[in-house]
């Protein structure tokens, strides 16, 4: 509150200095040269999908198991989504990526689901020999790292959400994009606002898209903490690890990754049932996402069927997301282990 | 003396309601969506008189969701006027169509007798603009646009609390917008828009475009945006709501004092003609002078910030060069472009300030 009301003195509530200081900080977290504040997570996928000039025609391929703003963004660009299958992680299958490239794919949209990365060296491999972009969408992983470099840092632009159930979130809907290019980050920076260079001349058509102010001040604050939430997050799903690995597939970190659990993710057998019963046991379980992508009546004209992504479709099936955030306690996780015991032990 | 353009900091100089209002919000964490939007949407929809209103992010959002709502698609046409805020344009851009541009009359408002000239076979919108918070003769608009079988989407954005002959801003159209941003008469702490409209059907096709499409939290009906008005903001425009009356007739007196100030200076400073039965809430309070921008100058050295909206046209725009617009194409237009100038005439500001206004004006031409 306090945050808000310095806000309220200075009277500037539009891309005023507490933008451009979120920025810059925002920056300097992710390890990246350039950060720049937008409306929403979604708005970021646009802005830079406009930026990078796709055509009508174009196409860009990204995972079927995402919230629907990767697909959607590049349907509202003017493009077409192309969907691969992913690996036991998660992510993005680098080993189908070649299947689905052909003269009109123009990028790449690998994205970090849950706080895990995209196996970003092979992607970036095939993306250059290629001549592909790769945006990626880092919606759920800030604070991840690869092989010690963030989440962000590895293609030509990347995409955060700070919605309220992300790990560092506005009170509403905000965004950022990470980028090392210069230019593309000045093209964000006149399309997020109409388009303008100053306030009389409009070089292009642009958005309004721009973060608020208020949000801006109150994630300065959060920024500060982001870390300590982080340490306290993967040090609460290495214990559900260790407390579930008897009785479900759980999310353990592959070589070199280190993950920020945004969602905690474990696959089970008899899942539905599972949910439930956790549900019926005060357990707030849910599914993210029940329905891929590619089986969305948004994506009916693209022509995918269910037989298309077998791993995609084998997650969907098993997986379910456990409550995990800073205050959970111990006591907590002993009890969502002790009804997970319960329910394949007696059923 | 000082004036002010911008008020936000004495309109918000006692901000403990606003910031009890936003503690409730945060201790419930509804921060997408939700009840206190909800709550605001219904105010907002009681005070405009319509069935629904649905909030946006920005008031450029709602007009482009406004254009998708009435069936606006890529290769089509919208008609709009070129004195305007770009947004006005950039949303029709947005929603995959071409601006179309049409002159203005000498109130600063769309000349409704060039509109038909205009029209072509890929005419999918008629947009005018409410400028500057002044309604324009939304009746001839109206007129020629059933005749044509073309909707109407009013650009209210500028115009929460004007009205023609008691009806509001944002009733004659199928679909209409305003925005909320913070130089608007109905304001937030950011930016907001909302859209309203008697249409059932446009507006159940608005509530899922606006949230990616989603008609429950795992289904997904077509491609849509992430366009929603921030609980935050709403909060906040729900109590700047109950202030809107008075805050509207602070503004229109004031503006009356401008008004009448400027009287016997004709040759040299005017304030359009006033139609009566419109209602204008000064969103911008603009005048055409002469020596325009000696003028300018004159009064920000004198500690009154007049500003100018806008010096270019959209159709001289960089952004509008594949339009096929050239210098002359609206002459009325460019040339109140180089000769309005906006004064301040907000709710804040004191008599004694706008009697400052009006001898510093008449200082600068010689009158005594």
């Amino acid at each position: 509150m306090q945050a808000v009301e310095s806000v309220l003195d200075s009277g500037r509530y539009v891309l005023g200095p507490e933008v451009k200081a979120f920025e810059q900080e925002f920056a300097e977290h992710c390890q990246s040269k350039f950060a720049i504040g937008v409306a929403s997570g979604t708005c970021a996928l646009h802005l830079v999908l406009r930026g990078l000039g796709l055509k009508e025609g174009d196409e860009v391929i990204t995972a079927p198991n995402s919230f629907i703003a990767s697909a959607a963004t590049v349907a509202l660009a003017g493009a077409r989504p192309v969907f691969v299958d992913i690996c036991e992680d998660g992510n993005l299958n680098p080993e189908r990526l070649e299947d689905a490239i052909n003269h009109r794919t123009r990028g790449i949209v690998p994205v970090h689901l849950t706080g895990r990365p995209a196996k970003m060296k092979e992607i970036m491999q095939i993306a250059d020999r290629h001549d592909l972009f790769v945006l990626e969408d880092a919606a759920q992983s800030l604070g991840a790292t690869l092989d010690g470099n963030h989440v962000g840092s590895w293609g030509d632009a990347a995409c955060f959400s700070l919605h309220p159930l992300k790990n560092l979130h506005a009170f509403g809907d905000g965004g950022m994009v990470t980028s090392q290019n210069p230019d593309l980050v000045a093209h964000l920076a006149k399309s997020r606002n109409h388009g303008l260079a100053d306030r009389e001349q409009c070089d292009f058509w642009g958005f309004n898209c721009r973060l608020d102010e208020i949000q801006a001040a109150m994630l300065r604050v959060q920024l500060r903490r982001l870390d300590a939430w982080t340490h306290t997050r993967r040090t609460l799903a290495h214990r559900y690890n260790d407390l579930l690995r008897p009785y479900v597939n759980v999310p353990d970190e592959g070589p070199g990754e280190h993950c920020v659990f945004q969602t905690y993710v474990i696959k089970a057998e008899r899942r539905d049932e599972l949910k439930i019963f956790l549900n019926e046991n005060g357990v707030e379980a849910l599914v993210h996402y029940a329905t891929p992508i590619h089986l969305q009546p948004a994506a009916a004209d693209l022509g995918y069927t269910a037989e298309d992504f077998p791993v995609t479709m084998d997650h969907v099936g098993k997986i379910i997301s456990l409550p995990l955030y800073p205050m959970l306690t111990h006591a907590q996780q002993d009890r969502v282990a002790e009804l997970i015991s319960f329910f394949y032990q007696n059923n | 003396m000082q004036v002010k353009y911008s008020y936000l900091d004495e309109q918000f100089a006692d901000v403990e309601a606003y910031l009890q209002d936003l503690r409730k919000l945060v201790s419930t964490g509804e921060f997408t969506l939700g009840p206190f939007v909800e709550a605001f949407e219904k105010k907002f929809a009681a005070y405009i008189g319509v069935k629904h209103a649905i909030g946006t992010n920005t008031g450029t959002g709602a007009l482009t969701l406004c254009l998708k709502a009435v069936g606006v698609k890529p290769g089509n046409e919208v008609i709009t006027v070129a004195n305007t805020f770009i947004a006005s344009a950039g949303a029709i851009v947005a929603a995959g169509a071409r601006p179309v541009f049409v002159d203005c009359d000498e109130r600063y408002q769309i000349d409704v007798s060039k509109i038909e000239g205009a029209l072509s076979p890929s005419t999918a919108a008629i947009m005018p603009v409410h400028w500057a918070g002044c309604s324009p003769e939304m009746d001839r608009v109206l007129e020629i646009a059933d005749r044509h079988a073309i909707p109407v989407v009013e650009d209210s954005c500028p115009a929460v609390g004007a009205s023609i002959n008691g009806q509001s801003a944002g009733t004659f159209g199928r679909v209409n917008a305003f925005s909320m941003h913070p130089l608007k008469p109905l304001n937030v702490w950011g930016d907001g828009g909302i859209i309203v409209t008697n249409d059932d059907q446009a507006a159940a096709f608005l509530r899922l475009y606006q949230n990616h499409g989603l008609v429950d939290r795992d289904h997904v009906e077509f491609w849509g945006v992430n366009e929603r008005l921030q609980p935050v903001q709403a909060v906040v425009a729900s109590r700047v709501l109950d202030t809107i009356e008075d805050l509207v007739e602070a503004r229109i007196r004031n503006a009356r004092r401008l008004d009448a100030g400027l009287k016997g200076l004709e040759n040299y400073i005017t304030s359009p003609y006033r139609p009566e039965g419109y209602r204008e809430v000064y969103q911008l309070y603009l005048a055409t002078a002469t020596r325009r921008d000696e003028l300018l100058s004159f009064l920000v050295s004198r500690g009154i910030e007049a500003k100018v909206h806008y010096p270019i046209p959209i159709h001289l725009q960089n952004a509008a060069r594949d339009l096929g617009y050239q210098r002359g194409s609206f002459p009325v237009c460019e040339r109140q472009a180089d000769e309005i100038i906006t004064l301040p005439a907000h709710q804040h500001i004191t008599d004694e300030q706008i009697d400052f206004i009006i001898s510093v004006i008449h200082e600068f031409y010689g009158i005594h």
